[in-house]
């Protein structure tokens, strides 16, 4: 664990130097914003919270997550790099988790930049503090499932333009999934289209964004992210040996 | 202190190492050799724990490779055949970055990456991206990363491909300071370039360790061994060399006419004899050198061989 930071530090530092970060934090907290006012009047209306803005988010998570996660192995995807990584004395875990650590970071980042919303809702009226927490934590949770996923397709391609493409349809069908089950209602047997509901990441973060902050929801994303970081340790030592 | 015992891997189902089993101690330069370079990238990709044998033990100082994995790979040292390569990450950063995982903090990082960058000469070039460098400075990086936390055991493989020849002797002497307090392996397939430098010889032929030798056996079974080589400008008494005490034979440099090197039979020494004859008919000889044998015509002779 003595080297997580290293590995954490070089990877922000990688995030850092790198344009295209800045362009996909911009465009995503520009976007939040601008779509969130021009779908709804939100400052008339319920200004106590921001789901007006949160619930775009599984959406605008398209255009930052797949650039995040893409950069995530860059350094990796250098001919000799990863080679040399295998003879140093550090291990897959810590490898894994400082990198996707720092992906989590940069994602928190992006939603930090939100944060004069806060203070306009604040302004305006009585807004609700603690929704409007719960609602920053879920999106970030679900933010660091979705870098998660991309961190383990990784382990599945190289190329940084199939792993990027990967990662955008991986979303895409999950975000698409909540459609796909209302469409299913009423063929599907309910237990099917229930324990498919249960999966979808979709509906859980509208459960979360709406205030209702369970301990099973937060569950959910923590044990994806474990769940994803640990199949991404697991292949890439079974591809060392 | 290394020691392998029984090591066998199999890569793609098809066996290219078996049955190896050496040690070496501290002080000692081993030089792999053999035809197959894919199978002494193997063999040293193992040792450093990069990938795991398929049987057999390693033992670096105590530890096995695959009990201790971490604390194996922290008294190892490797440079890879492929040169490592960055597109934004400068020779600083990267020794950086390698000599954390390493386990270096502060002051003591510092000293380390001046020193192993002073050792290969990248102080002019530490700010430049790694990408931009030549290969022969690639090259350097790579064994500069793998001496920065002075390992006890260091690998190299091919590390003079890409330097040019006067970097070369730089190298060697590098390489024989180093080998002052820790154990050195290298693989390359320019075998007369580490005669001096290697204390013993392992020759692979196949998938087999066929020779286990310090140096100076492996260059007597040379048959150049003790041979002597004479260039004039006028022709030579060839019948006259031929007849000396201990000669083996003659043979003629079909490129470079009056260039002769006359074998020494085993055991024998010939080198005062010709400098008698040459003095006694005052021969004008341009060149007269003794060789010390030629290693790779051994190694390309024993690596075609059946095992011993």
């Amino acid at each position: 664990m003595k080297l997580l930071p290293v590995i954490f530090k070089r990877q922000l530092v990688h995030y850092a130097g790198t344009p295209g970060t800045y362009l996909s934090i911009a465009i995503f907290s520009v976007l939040s914003v601008a779509l969130g006012l021009h779908m709804s009047a939100w400052p008339e209306q319920d200004s106590s919270h921001l789901q007006v803005f949160f619930q775009l988010h599984p959406w605008l998570y398209l255009l930052l997550i797949p650039v995040l996660a893409a950069q995530l192995w860059s350094d990796e995807s250098n001919a000799g790099f990863l080679d040399l990584m295998k003879t140093l004395p550090i291990t897959t875990f810590e490898w894994v988790i400082g990198k996707f650590l720092a992906a989590w970071v940069v994602a928190a980042t992006a939603l930090i930049l939100t944060f004069p919303l806060v203070i306009i809702a604040n302004y305006l009226g009585v807004a609700d503090n603690s929704v409007i927490a719960s609602q920053f934590i879920s999106s970030w949770l679900l933010a660091g499932s979705y870098l998660a996923v991309g961190c383990f397709i990784f382990t599945l391609v190289r190329q940084r333009t199939a792993l990027f493409i990967l990662t955008v349809g991986f979303m895409l069908i999950v975000s698409a999934l909540s459609y796909l089950l209302d469409a299913l209602e009423h063929q599907a047997p309910t237990w099917a289209v229930d324990s498919l509901v249960s999966l979808s990441p979709f509906s859980r973060y509208s459960a979360i964004d709406n205030g209702k902050f369970t301990l099973r929801d937060m569950l959910y994303f923590i044990s994806m992210i474990l769940a994803f970081l640990a199949a991404t340790t697991v292949t890439l030592n079974y591809r060392h040996s | 202190m290394i020691e392998i015992i029984n090591l066998t891997k199999h890569l793609n189902n098809k066996k290219i190492i078996s049955d190896f089993s050496f040690s070496a101690n501290k002080q000692e330069c081993l030089g792999l050799f053999g035809e197959n370079p894919t199978v002494k990238t193997a063999l040293l990709d193992v040792i450093s724990g990069s990938t795991t044998p398929s049987s057999g033990h390693i033992n670096i100082q105590g530890f096995n490779t695959k009990a201790h994995p971490l604390r194996a790979k922290k008294l190892i040292g490797y440079q890879l055949h492929r040169c490592v390569s960055h597109p934004t990450m400068s020779v600083k950063e990267f020794l950086d970055y390698i000599a954390a995982i390493r386990g270096l903090r502060g002051t003591e990082k510092r000293a380390q990456v001046d020193y192993a960058a002073t050792q290969l000469e990248l102080l002019p070039v530490l700010n430049a991206p790694l990408e931009a460098l030549s290969i022969g400075l690639k090259r350097k990086v790579t064994i500069a990363q793998a001496i920065l936390h002075t390992p006890a055991l260091l690998l190299l493989d091919e590390p003079t491909e890409g330097l040019a020849p006067d970097q070369k002797y730089k190298f060697r002497s590098l390489i024989q300071s180093l080998t002052q307090d820790m154990t050195v392996i290298v693989a390359s397939r320019h075998c007369d370039e580490l005669s001096e430098l290697c204390t013993r010889a392992l020759v692979i032929a196949g998938d087999r360790l066929v020779a286990d030798t310090p140096m100076p056996d492996l260059q007597r079974d040379s048959r150049h061994f003790q041979a002597v080589t004479l260039a004039a400008d006028a022709p030579l008494d060839l019948l006259a060399l031929a007849v000396l005490p201990g000669v083996a034979g003659i043979e003629e440099h079909r490129h470079a006419p009056g260039t002769v090197t006359v074998l020494a039979m085993p055991g024998h020494t010939i080198y005062p004899h010709i400098n008698t004859l040459i003095a006694n008919r005052r021969w004008k000889i341009n060149s007269l050198s003794l060789e010390p044998g030629r290693l790779s015509d051994v190694v390309h002779y024993l690596s075609r061989e059946t095992p011993l």
